[in-house]
């Protein structure tokens, strides 16, 4: 039967493990060795509205299997903007590929290609819903960087009401036993309260806090989020808090020695340059990581074992 | 005694009774039932605030109709959980189903998010997932979305 990846919530605590053990052969495996194993296979990479890390990550992920992708970037550039269907897109696009990778404004596409294709559908994020590679992406980074995910200090900065990728991330955080949470966030990009419901009283803390300075020295990881424009509705709300919190080197200074300091990138100003060259910097390795986690994703959806 | 009750609202040789509706439900479930093509030529008795053993007062529909279809119980299940759908046949019950509170609701709701894509590709039938067994709460398939029961409309009209 195929095997979809829609969303985080899909996956029990051992399938994440998997992927991430998965991603972790992959990343030893030689680069001769990976070309070899999706000879003749044809990615479709099915990018609705315009991402350039997404994309590029699961095309570079799939050339260095030795595949090949189709695709397009914009839905301008395809029969969408003559007002063709997006069931009848997913059912044509079927016939010339043997996996889906599907990138589209709308929330439940992923799901919706799911049920509609024979083939393996790999949700590269729907709207504001769900973004599951980015998220397992973001587990293999902090287990590869601190050894371990269970257990760790995990602050988040920035953006913490609109981001999906905070949201997701902090669910499957949840699954591998991470109890410490410090949120730091300007009053109007609090995290949802429902996030901090959890049905467990007491296994969780969320400590809330406006003070980044806090959070960098009691934290193993401090995951920094840019404040999208887009979700203001009014711009003056923007200018209030866009610069609420920037990070430099010299804040650095007091963080732990192991401490480091992901994003999910693309970065305006939260993250001064000169925290780029401290030993703390862990987002540009973490979009690397993409690639490989990406790949892991291909194979295993594939059914091709590494 | 029990026979002079039953003359309250007419009995019927062939058709669907909808019996235990708690007192007051009566009318919100006649009007939802209207609502279907299948049901405006058909004769409809409407019972309010008889009495019931179980429920204290009770309101009853009776419909002079063979079948009632899947669609319409689903929707009278999500208003009114608990209520049961006999069949009657030569002025008996043929067959009865007590009505649960559905688990998953298919093509009856519409998503209340905009940029859910069951609202932009409306030949796209939707699904929603109960988050108890009470069905309070349901979440979208598809954008993932929780929302309560009540706040979402139907599809039907």
């Amino acid at each position: 039967m195929k095997k979809d990846l829609i969303s985080m919530e899909d996956l029990t605590l051992d399938e994440v493990k998997d992927y991430l053990v998965t991603a972790a052969r992959v990343e030893e495996a030689s680069l001769e060795e990976r070309v070899k194993l999706l000879p003749g296979r044809i990615m479709a990479a099915l990018f609705f509205e315009p991402s350039t890390r997404t994309r590029l990550s699961f095309e570079s992920a799939m050339h260095r299997l030795g595949g090949s992708v189709i695709g397009f970037a914009a839905k301008d550039a395809t029969s969408v903007s003559k007002g063709e269907s997006f069931t009848d897109t997913i059912h044509t696009v079927e016939s010339y590929s043997d996996i889906l990778v599907i990138r589209h404004p709308g929330e439940g596409t992923g799901r919706l290609a799911a049920k509609e294709s024979f083939l393996p559908v790999i949700n590269a994020g729907d709207g504001s819903n769900q973004h599951p590679t980015q998220t397992l992406l973001d587990l293999y980074t902090i287990q590869k960087d601190l050894g371990k995910i269970e257990g760790l200090k995990i602050a988040f900065v920035g953006d913490l009401k609109y981001s999906r990728t905070v949201h997701s991330l902090i669910r499957a955080l949840m699954m591998f036993n991470v109890t410490d949470f410090t949120l730091v966030a300007p009053e109007s990009l609090r995290l949802p309260a429902h996030f901090m419901r959890t049905g467990q009283p007491g296994k969780f803390t969320f400590h809330e806090t406006e003070h980044l300075e806090e959070a960098i020295r009691t934290s193993d990881v401090l995951y920094m989020t840019r404040i999208q424009r887009e979700r203001f509705p009014d711009i003056l709300e923007y200018e209030k808090v866009k610069d609420s919190y920037v990070l430099t080197a010299e804040m650095l200074e007091e963080a732990q020695e192991h401490m480091r300091v992901l994003h999910p990138l693309p970065r305006v100003n939260e993250i001064a340059y000169d925290v780029d060259k401290t030993k703390f910097a862990g987002y540009f390795p973490q979009a690397r990581n993409g690639v490989i986690m990406r790949q892991a994703i291909i194979l295993k959806h594939l059914g091709v074992s590494i | 005694m029990k026979n002079e009750k039953m003359l309250l609202i007419p009995k019927i040789d062939l058709g669907i009774v909808v019996d235990h509706i708690p007192a007051g439900m009566g009318i919100k479930i006649l009007e939802i039932i209207s609502q279907y093509e299948e049901i405006k030529e058909v004769p409809v008795s409407l019972g309010l605030n008889y009495e019931s053993r179980r429920l204290g007062k009770k309101d009853l529909i009776k419909l002079q109709m063979e079948f009632l279809s899947p669609e319409i119980i689903q929707h009278i299940s999500i208003v009114a959980p608990g209520v049961t759908v006999k069949a009657i046949k030569d002025y008996k019950v043929h067959s009865k189903v007590v009505v649960k509170a559905p688990q998953e609701i298919r093509n009856l709701l519409e998503c209340k998010n905009p940029n859910c894509i069951t609202n932009v590709e409306k030949h796209v039938e939707t699904h929603f997932v109960s988050l108890g067994k009470d069905c309070k709460q349901v979440r979208c398939e598809y954008c993932e979305r929780v929302f309560d029961l009540n706040e979402l409309h139907t599809l039907v009209d």
